[in-house]
């Protein structure tokens, strides 16, 4: 039986209780390996290509979409920064974005603590219909919800998108936390207690920082979220496009490269939109990790 | 927080003031020679575009004119690819905008305004007098058709302003390079597919993933055989209009492209630009399309390209309409909502828009034909769009038009698109493919929920 | 002591509650209120009409087509996802040759996790802009993939047999990373003794996958579960910009069915609002189903 040995093979013999292993996982290893590795390209290579085309003109990208570009056609860039207003959007979305995470964080953070750790009257009926709110498809309400905004006064402004947003992201945000704050021990909070520490400080001061890792996961998981949210935008910031958000501005590039054909404009602004977004995701990955372990440890 | 929680108690979709819309715009001036819808000078006007292949400087331009004679009216002026999804809740809730260009794939069924009572009557912009052409009415400076293409139970409610054909498309400079000839009948047709599949070009190609582009050479077929009769029954959803005789025929001549392979191997994947690219790319020789496609392949025709309309080969010596005639229509909607506050404002927006001035601007910005007459004379035209014309002068009375994707948007842009798809990959036959649409037809025809409109 | 407890639970869930109320729940109300009427769309003119349209709708041949879409969704999304989840987390946390320790990912751990995890980051529209140019079937590279192997590709998107399946898999290959990431924290989490006794006795991988993993492991599979089973249920967006729901409504979902209805094709906002609601119920129906099915004991690490 042959067996196709992986180079680190060669290191010294290991005791008799490894050797089985390594014999049984032979094989199947060159065809493991060979899988992730194709996962792994599938996974980049279409992100690479994105990033490619952004530099090559109109004619390259439909005549050749696979080949490489003639030159670094940083205009592109130029051009889907300014006159597709890319830049303006990516501004509007940072705004956007860093109110209604704020605020999401805050009011679910709030409630899920409460959920976890007290018991009151219908308890249970608010926590469904929390996280009941995962299961409605969302634009079902769009109609409606316009109504609920412009008689708000709210309609095209910041304010109202953020309140929106923060809404949305409630129903994921409680249930996430809610399982999150329930595995914090209790004796800690015990401890507090009888020592005379007020429900709020015990909140503020101990609870809350023994859950940053989870709260950091789902942080980023709103984040993520909310960047690419583009139908409630567009429902809710209409006309005026200088208050757009960058996944309206994208997804109104993308429906427009129908029309008007600037696709190296367009493969530009997406990779402008990923760019940052992968940075963000890069930087901060041990900590969504470390977030969604955290919450199985005891 | 009291304001969301009043916005909770009022924020009913429906239960908003109905107030009596009556057609007494907010701002009604009084009429007079010079100002004959009574328009107020200073009465500001919203107007949204469509932000598709014509863009928005053609209509910046119109505002800029409208200024001039109104400087004191501010234009709010915005850009859009969802007409529906962001207008939508602005119909409901009684502020539309003045003039919305309602177009796109996001646009708002027609059909469904009109019965709604969404839609102000524009019968009173074609009584009016034209603006800079002396001695005639509006509506006498328009081309035909125009008016007929946007009247629903002879009230006008739609003003469409470029005028389209709709024909094949081939270039000159390869037809020329080849020797080849465009064909007049269906054998030459059929006989130039085998020359042009031999030297190693596919002869024919669509947009795949909209496959009802393909239904326009299928109907226009039928209709050059069988006469204009063929059209009016399918617009007024008569039993069977689909499977008449002329339809049969021309179904069967058209299942030889699919049978005999004549059609770009992966069409069906193709979107429109990608297929009208291979096309620009010498890839294949025919494609059925408006005159759009000029304005919408700028970046990829090649230099000397050369395209050209031509209208669908003729089936036999038995055709009731001679060779040269083309479907002549008239394309990219503009409505003024009934709700909307400055309605005066939304007609006199028109009246400039055709004007002789307004017209040539617009052909000269986007490429298009106006639907004022003469308006293309004596200026440079791009290539396809002076064979554009060529075409619609040769078809003369004789042109052709069917306007029941007006009357019931869901059936040509969902189900007779669908019938296509499966008819033109080769899974259906003609039988079949006509039985399809007509499927869809008699689905339309017994939704008692759509208002059904008859043409005249 | 607990008796303080209620200002604090009022101040921390009032604001949320309105907050939710106001802009989530009082839209969903109004929607079912819609979805007894025969709304058009475009003018204050609404008539009750009580049941009517969901009695149209059972009757309704588009929704059902639609609804046979997403029940195949509903299934093998979940299954192919958490399957391929399970198999690249294992690989990455238990897969290599880590001598005695034996429970280390195989070489390259921190390059695939770091990948994996990129679909999840982009925005629908980029995914659908990617994916549409990798089916095309001329200038595409899967068809320029299989051309080497005389092997003719077929127009995918353009193809009622295949344009279904193209968009599940790329929901799968979009929802992948999150669970390979998911299941790895929760690897991590089981204590490493319980690898190391159990391979001291001999055990092989496969054992150890079956016997210790993916029952410490169940949660967090269920929980996938349903996240995914939602998902399924929903997907409109990506349907819409890859497909719109053809050729031929074959890659038609419930959730575009509902779109087109209320916004495109049709105008009516009652009938989609029903559609809505029918859709609300069966997510519903599907999240009670998995919980009940999956209920197992927490399992505590003391």
């Amino acid at each position: 039986m042959t067996i196709v040995e992986s180079p680190s093979s060669t290191e010294a013999p290991a005791p008799s209780a490894d050797r089985p292993l390594r014999r049984e996982w032979g094989v199947a290893n060159v065809f493991s390996h060979g899988f992730l590795l194709l996962w792994a390209l599938l996974t980049t290579l279409p992100l690479l290509w994105v990033v490619l085309s952004s530099f090559k003109d109109d004619n390259e990208i439909l005549t050749d979409p696979w080949g490489l570009p003639g030159a670094l056609r940083f205009e592109n860039w130029q051009r889907a920064w300014t006159e597709a207003h890319i830049g303006r959007y990516f501004l509007n979305s940072i705004i956007v974005v860093s109110g209604s995470l704020s605020l999401t964080m805050l009011f679910g953070a709030t409630a899920a603590y409460v959920f976890a750790r007290y018991d009151f009257r219908f308890k249970q009926v608010f926590y469904y219909l929390f996280v009941g709110g995962m299961m409605f498809p969302v634009f079902l309400a769009l109609v409606p919800l316009f109504f609920v905004v412009r008689n708000a006064g709210l309609f095209g402004t910041w304010r109202g998108l953020i309140l929106v947003y923060a809404a949305y992201s409630l129903p994921f945000t409680v249930f996430f936390l809610t399982a999150f704050f329930r595995t914090l021990p209790q004796t800690v909070a015990e401890a507090a207690l009888i020592d005379g520490c007020g429900h709020f400080r015990l909140f503020f001061r101990v609870m809350l920082p023994m859950a940053r890792p989870g709260l950091i996961s789902v942080a980023i998981f709103n984040f993520l979220g909310q960047w690419n949210q583009f139908i409630l935008p567009q429902v809710l910031m209409q006309g005026d496009d200088s208050r757009w958000v960058l996944a309206q501005g994208l997804s109104a590039l993308a429906v427009s490269q129908g029309y008007q054909g600037d696709f190296s404009g367009l493969f530009a602004g997406l990779t402008i939109a990923m760019l940052p977004v992968l940075g963000v995701y890069v930087l901060f990955q041990r900590q969504i990790q470390s977030g969604l372990t955290a919450g199985q440890l005891k | 927080m009291a304001t969301p929680a009043a916005g909770l108690l009022t924020g009913c979709a429906m239960g908003g003031d109905d107030d009596d819309s009556g057609g007494e715009s907010a701002n009604q001036g009084d009429k007079t020679a010079e100002d004959p819808f009574g328009v107020k000078a200073d009465a500001p006007l919203e107007v949204v575009i469509f932000n598709g292949g014509y863009g928005e400087e053609y209509a910046k331009a119109h505002e800029a004119m409208y200024n001039e004679k109104y400087p004191n009216a501010k234009i709010t002026h915005s850009a859009t690819q969802e007409i529906s999804k962001t207008l939508q809740p602005r119909f409901v809730d009684g502020s539309p905008p003045d003039v919305v260009n309602n177009s796109g794939a996001g646009q708002i069924d027609q059909g469904s305004l009109v019965a709604q009572g969404a839609l102000a009557d524009l019968n009173e912009l074609l009584e009016a007098p034209s603006l800079d052409i002396p001695g005639k009415k509006v509506g006498d400076t328009l081309l035909p058709g125009v008016v007929d293409v946007g009247s629903y139970d002879g009230k006008f409610h739609v003003l469409n302003i470029s005028y389209t054909a709709y024909g094949i498309w081939y270039s000159q400079k390869l037809f020329a390079d080849r020797g080849w000839q465009y064909p007049k009948t269906w054998d030459e047709h059929i006989a130039l597919c085998r020359t042009i599949k031999a030297a190693g070009i596919a002869p024919w190609t669509y947009a795949g993933k909209h496959p009802r582009y393909m239904s326009w050479p299928v109907i226009s077929t039928a209709i050059k055989l069988g006469g204009l009769d063929v059209a009016k029954n399918i617009d007024n959803l008569e039993p069977n209009a689909w499977k008449s005789d002329a339809m049969k025929q021309s179904a069967d001549a058209w299942y030889q492209i699919v049978k005999d392979q004549f059609i770009l191997p992966g069409t069906p994947g193709l979107d429109h630009v990608q297929s009208q690219t291979e096309w620009c790319r010498g890839k294949a020789a025919l494609i059925s399309c408006g005159s759009w496609i000029e304005n919408e392949q700028k970046k990829v025709t090649p230099e000397g390209f050369n395209m050209a309309i031509a209208p669908t080969p003729s089936l036999g010596a038995g055709d009731k309409l001679p060779f040269e005639a083309i479907r002549g229509t008239a394309g990219e909607p503009f409505i003024v909502p009934a709700k909307a506050k400055n309605v005066p404002g939304g007609l006199e927006y028109f009246r400039t828009v055709l004007s002789m001035r307004g017209a040539k601007d617009f052909t000269q910005k986007v490429s298009a034909l106006s639907v004022v007459a003469g308006a293309a004379d004596g200026a440079t035209l791009p290539p396809g769009l002076s064979t554009v014309v060529k075409a619609l002068d040769a078809s003369g009375t004789n042109g052709f038009n069917w306007v029941y994707n007006n009357y019931y948007r869901k059936l040509e842009r969902e189900l007779v698109d669908a019938a296509c798809g499966e008819f033109f990959s080769g899974r259906i036959s003609p039988t079949e493919f006509l039985d399809q649409c007509q499927k869809g037809a008699d689905m339309i025809a017994s939704d008692s929920s759509l208002k059904k409109y008859k043409r005249a | 002591m607990r008796h303080g407890k209620y200002p604090l639970i009022i101040t921390f869930l009032v604001p949320p509650l309105i907050l939710y109320g106001v802009f989530v729940l009082s839209p969903y109300l109004q929607a079912f209120q819609i979805s007894t009427t025969d709304w058009l769309g475009y003018s204050t003119d609404a008539n009750s009409v009580g049941l009517d349209n969901f009695v149209q709708l059972f009757k309704d041949d588009y929704v059902w087509n639609a609804i046979k879409n997403n029940a195949i969704l509903l299934v093998l999304v979940p299954v192919l996802t958490i399957t391929l989840g399970l198999f690249f987390a294992t690989m990455l946390n238990m897969g290599g040759r880590g001598g005695r320790a034996g429970v280390v990912g195989v070489r390259g751990t921190g390059a695939y996790r770091l990948v994996y995890f990129f679909p999840q980051v982009l925005s629908v529209v980029i995914i659908a802009v990617i994916w549409q140019q990798v089916y095309h079937p001329n200038a595409g590279i899967l068809n320029a993939a299989l051309e080497p192997f005389g092997v003719n590709g077929p127009s995918w998107l353009g193809d009622p047999r295949t344009a279904f399946w193209c968009v599940l898999a790329v929901m799968v290959w979009s929802n992948v990373g999150f669970y390979v990431v998911l299941f790895g924290a929760a690897m991590q989490a089981i204590p490493k003794d319980i690898y190391e006794a159990v391979l001291l006795d001999g055990a092989s991988r496969a054992v150890m996958l079956r016997r210790i993993t993916i029952p410490l492991l169940w949660d967090t599979v269920q929980v996938a579960w349903i996240y995914l089973a939602i998902a399924a249920l929903d997907g409109f967006i990506l349907v819409q910009l890859m497909t719109n729901g053809g050729p031929n409504f074959s890659s038609d979902v419930i959730g575009l069915r509902m779109y087109n209805t209320a916004f495109a094709s049709d105008t009516k906002f009652g009938y989609a609002s029903a559609i809505g609601v029918v859709m609300f119920f069966l997510t519903l129906s599907v999240a009670v189903l998995a919980l009940r099915a999956s209920r197992r004991d927490r399992i505590e690490f003391s």
